[in-house]
């Protein structure tokens, strides 16, 4: 008898289940992207002026600024993830685990409290009258009065620390993990070896959640890079002292809204948006986001 | 021995410096309400005032234009709750599907998700605003739900649940049981996925109720601002920090006391649900990188 | 109640590998089929592709007289033993049983009836409320076979259920599960690499091989009459010693020269073996179990075949002697042992027919107790000459 062919399952097993989501992608991740590139190539009339928005976008006085501001920012607050995450997740791994836990479940909670909240608190801590910190103010920022804590020189680290306090915890809860997968059998062989606290800490734990820190800052460069939130906010409640186009989201919510300047302001997010992606596709290329297969 | 005891009280030193760098703004901001203005300058910034001046503080915001603070937070948690809402609805089918599911474009779709994932949203507010736009939703409330309701980041999480939770062989196991597709995620994978529901449960409602940027571009009425774009309105309209406000006749009684108990009520929510999901979120969050 | 037939049925993958290469195979009404092999045989890709779990490339399969090609797995009428059990973690003992049930809807009535049932008869019932992860391994397996039974299907499908349990659960669930089959008397097939379950469970057994079938018969059958060399070297434990040997004719009867030893063979041998004629004077592999081997010294009848040889090892079981031995002549070398030996993760054997044709061969015999042999000694081993297999060298059929 001759072999037949059968046929196959009707529905591709699985696909159903992710029909619902799919128009959100398009609609919300993919269709947005594609509509930025193309307003950025276009005049406001839809025809194509290849980079002419881009020039105008970095022609406009305020493009390069916002630019450094960003860069200062990211850089300050990348040193300060580098610096106080790995520290204080290599401080509390080894601990005794009740004490390390709370100590960051309390690192944590400003994380819950992301975005405006924390802006508006920090404004307050930033105002020498009422805040706790009045005596770090006074010295370290030689801020009387409010208008010079938030001089524009301390911006960026203004802004870094305000960033750092709502997102440390939560990379520092993801650094502890990874430092759990370490085996503690190395450990122990170190201890044996002879090797101290600190030997082991930057010379064996550190090497080896590498990876995980490449993740943190990549990720947190390309958020970084899209600073909207905070100086928007502190510009609120600032005399005018704070420009209300520090940063380049900033300048490009201008463009739209202030100017109806839609294709320069597509063009700025497009600047933007290629930052993010080149950190999207480092992290998902290098990746262990693809573990779970096979 | 003594190296080792300056060690530990150095170690010690640190992690206390910096729980109280972490911890003591939120103190303050609980204990602010209770002062009155002027008290919140003269007296220590860790002093409790008196009840009497929270229920003050609390009638000045209250009138702040008719209400408009009730309205805000109503708003807010119907955009966080309709958006998470739609989320689940997506996500953990969308997690299942490309977990264990095999059909052309399977790894693209992932893909895409996870790029879109890590790219910041915020890079994305802009070209969805002129999107809608073009859609004439500006101005409805759908502007904001349907936006929020885009969450990669839970697509993601129940596809590394499924793909690593789920043995496929349970699912054959439901197959021979006489269970169709539709069935076997009902009765199988469904309620094995309590653990990651509670999870994107907890990051999609906070990260909707802390968004800031999607909100403040697409909405123009105050009436719809949810919490987050309201505070900063409030910003603006308090002596305090904004000497311009104040003058033109409208009085608005909204000073430090008022700002601080606004932001803290605006907390409340989620430091609820945060305290709610903290055991699933330790466990979820270690998940693979714990070992047992 | 139904039957199951294979015809010329094959799995094929993408890249044209064939894990399945045109089965046929029939399994009777009742009848307990136990489909055996190494990794990789096909063995579980069957069994798979009558649950309707792997889809069928070419040929039928079916379930009674129904062509069950293309139907899901829930139209088709058969339970399932996993090997990981598979038990819904959610659920309870009871749950997990009436799961099926309550997907067909059947009646409560009926559910409670027939899972009460299945309880009684593996034992379950206190345990009826327990969630699977606070039972232990044994009391899982029977949740699962409890699973397969209530839902009294046309044929049972059973994907290696006892491997993950340790060796005396084992030995006593296989006569448990063979017992509630010749109860039931619900078709069966069961799929294993261990040939000893296969050999006391079946009625009958499919030896597999690389995706085809070699031989299927009763275990007896199997055991005293193999097919080719992969069969007769696969079932048996210790396996079936292999030779590099001559045929030979001298003064009108046939002698088989293995090594400088001369083993004639009485004329009821000659009239089982027709085809060796035509190997006169030509080579051939001689298969030996170790059961027909024999310290000489407690053999008895002096007249036997002889093999001389060197003691290496000796493993003391008890019940016998598993002499492990060497004499001069040659091991046979053919892809069959090889496959044979990477099955069975012997190194030694491996090795040793790296190294190709040499001069000593390392049999395994099962001696009586009583032996005195000591290692390192030279022994006289009887062989019982009524009880050898020939197989062709290149074919590897038997002959």
């Amino acid at each position: 008898m001759e072999a037949t062919r059968t046929r196959g399952l009707r529905v591709p097993r699985g696909a159903p289940f992710v029909l619902p989501y799919l128009p959100f992608l398009i609609v919300f991740g993919i269709a947005p992207t594609i509509y930025a590139l193309d307003l950025a190539f276009t005049n406001a009339g839809g025809g194509w002026v290849g980079f002419h928005n881009f020039v105008r976008a970095y022609d406009d006085f305020r493009f390069v600024p916002a630019f450094k501001h960003i860069l200062i920012y990211t850089i300050v607050w990348l040193g300060a993830l580098m610096v106080f995450v790995v520290g204080l997740a290599l401080l509390l791994h080894g601990r005794a685990t009740r004490v390390s836990a709370t100590y960051r479940f309390l690192f944590y909670i400003p994380g819950a409290l992301a975005g405006a909240a924390a802006v508006v608190i920090w404004l307050f801590m930033l105002d020498p009258t009422v805040s706790p910190g009045s005596f770090l103010l006074r010295h370290v920022l030689g801020a009387s009065i409010f208008a010079q804590s938030i001089a524009p020189g301390n911006l960026p680290y203004i802004f870094a620390m305000i960033a750092f306090w709502t997102g440390a915890g939560g990379w520092i809860v993801v650094m502890y993990g990874a430092l759990n997968t370490i085996p503690p059998d190395l450990e122990e062989a170190a201890r044996i070896d002879g090797a101290g606290p600190f030997t082991i800490a930057f010379r064996l734990k550190l090497p080896l959640i590498r990876k995980w820190i490449a993740y943190m800052l990549i990720l947190s460069f390309a958020t970084g890079t899209q600073l909207f939130v905070e100086p928007e906010i502190v510009q609120h409640a600032s005399f005018g002292l704070v420009p209300d186009t520090w940063s380049p989201n900033q300048l490009a919510y201008q463009q739209a809204f202030r100017y109806a300047d839609f294709n320069v302001a597509a063009a700025i997010a497009v600047d933007l948006l290629l930052i993010g992606l080149l950190g999207a596709v480092l992290i998902v290329s290098r990746s262990g986001l693809f573990r779970a297969e096979d | 021995m003594g190296v080792r005891l300056l060690g530990l009280g150095a170690r010690m030193a640190i992690l206390l410096v910096f729980a109280i760098f972490f911890v003591a703004p939120i103190l303050w901001l609980v204990l602010a309400p209770t002062k009155s203005d002027h008290a919140l300058v003269t007296s220590s910034p860790f002093s409790f005032g008196s009840f009497h001046n929270v229920g003050l503080a609390w009638r000045h915001l209250d009138a702040y234009s008719d209400h408009l603070y009730r309205r805000w937070i109503a708003n807010t948690l119907v955009y966080s709750l309709s958006a998470t809402a739609i989320t689940l609805a997506i996500s953990i089918p969308a997690g299942y599907g490309l977990a264990l599911g095999k059909f052309p474009g399977r790894k693209l779709i992932l893909s895409l998700t996870l790029v879109v994932m890590i790219m910041p949203a915020a890079s994305l507010v802009l070209p969805i605003f002129l999107e809608l736009n073009a859609l004439h939703l500006i101005g409805s409330v759908f502007s904001v739900i349907l936006p929020f309701s885009f969450f990669p980041f839970g697509v993601y999480l129940a596809y590394i649940y499924y793909a690593t939770s789920i043995p496929p062989e349970l699912l054959d196991a439901a197959r021979v049981d006489g269970c169709g597709e539709w069935l076997t995620f009902r009765r199988v994978a469904l309620p094995l996925a309590k653990p990651v529901v509670a999870l994107v449960f907890f990051f999609s409602f906070v990260s909707n109720w802390n968004n800031f940027f999607l909100p403040y571009v697409v909405l123009a009425d105050s009436n719809q601002y949810p919490i987050t774009v309201g505070l900063s309105n409030l910003l603006a309209s308090t002596p305090s920090f904004n000497p311009a406000v104040g003058g033109g006749g409208q009085t608005t009684n909204i000073f430090k006391p008022e700002l601080a108990l606004a932001t803290l009520v605006a907390v409340i929510p989620v430091a609820i649900v945060f305290l709610f999901s903290q055991r699933a979120l330790v466990r979820g969050t270690l998940g693979g990188s714990v070992k047992q | 109640m139904a039957g199951v037939s294979f015809e010329a049925a094959s799995k094929v993958y993408g890249d044209g590998t064939r894990a399945l290469d045109k089965l046929d195979l029939t399994i009777e009404d009742g009848e307990f089929m136990v489909l055996v092999g190494p990794s990789g045989c096909g063995k579980t890709t069957a069994l798979r592709m009558v649950a309707g779990l792997e889809e069928i490339s070419e040929g039928v399969v079916k379930i009674g007289d129904r062509v069950v090609n293309g139907l899901s797995p829930k139209n088709r009428d058969i339970a399932m033993v996993f090997q990981s059990y598979a038990l819904y973690p959610h659920l309870s003992v009871h749950d997990n049983i009436a799961f099926a049930l309550k997907i067909k809807k059947v009646p409560k009535a009926e559910i409670r009836r027939r899972v009460d049932e299945a309880a009684r008869i593996l034992d379950l019932e206190p345990h009826l409320k327990r969630k699977p992860r606070s039972l232990s391994g044994g009391q899982r397996q029977r949740v699962a076979m409890g699973r397969a039974i209530v839902r009294q299907p046309q044929a049972f499908l059973m994907d290696e259920p006892l491997s993950n349990l340790d060796a005396k659960l084992r030995v006593q669930m296989r006569a448990d599960i063979k017992k509630i089959q010749g109860d039931l008397g619900v078709t069966t097939i069961y799929v294993t690499h261990d040939q000893v379950e296969a050999m006391t469970m079946g009625h009958r057994v499919a030896v597999m091989r690389k995706g085809e079938l070699q031989q299927v018969a009763d275990p007896i059958e199997l055991y005293n009459r193999p097919l080719n060399m992969f069969v007769g070297g696969f079932i048996g434990s210790p396996a079936m010693n292999m030779l590099d040997a001559r045929v030979e004719r001298r003064n009108g009867s046939f002698e088989i020269v293995v090594g400088d030893v001369r083993i004639p063979l009485d004329e009821t041998k000659v009239a089982q073996h027709p085809g060796l004629s035509a190997y006169k004077g030509g080579r051939i592999v001689l298969g030996i179990r170790p059961e027909s081997l024999e310290d000489a010294a407690l053999a008895g009848e002096g007249n036997g075949p002889r093999l001389r040889g060197q003691a290496e090892l000796r493993e003391a079981l008890g019940s016998e002697m598993l002499m492990h031995f060497t004499i001069a002549a040659s091991p046979a070398v053919t892809n069959e042992v090889r496959e044979l030996a990477e099955d069975v993760g012997d190194d030694r054997a491996l090795g040793q027919l790296a190294e190709g044709p040499s001069a000593r061969a390392s049999l395994v015999g099962r001696f009586s107790p009583q032996t005195q042999i000591r290692e390192g000694e030279s022994i006289e081993v009887a062989v019982d000459a009524r009880a050898l297999h020939f197989f062709d060298v290149d074919s590897g059929l038997a002959v």
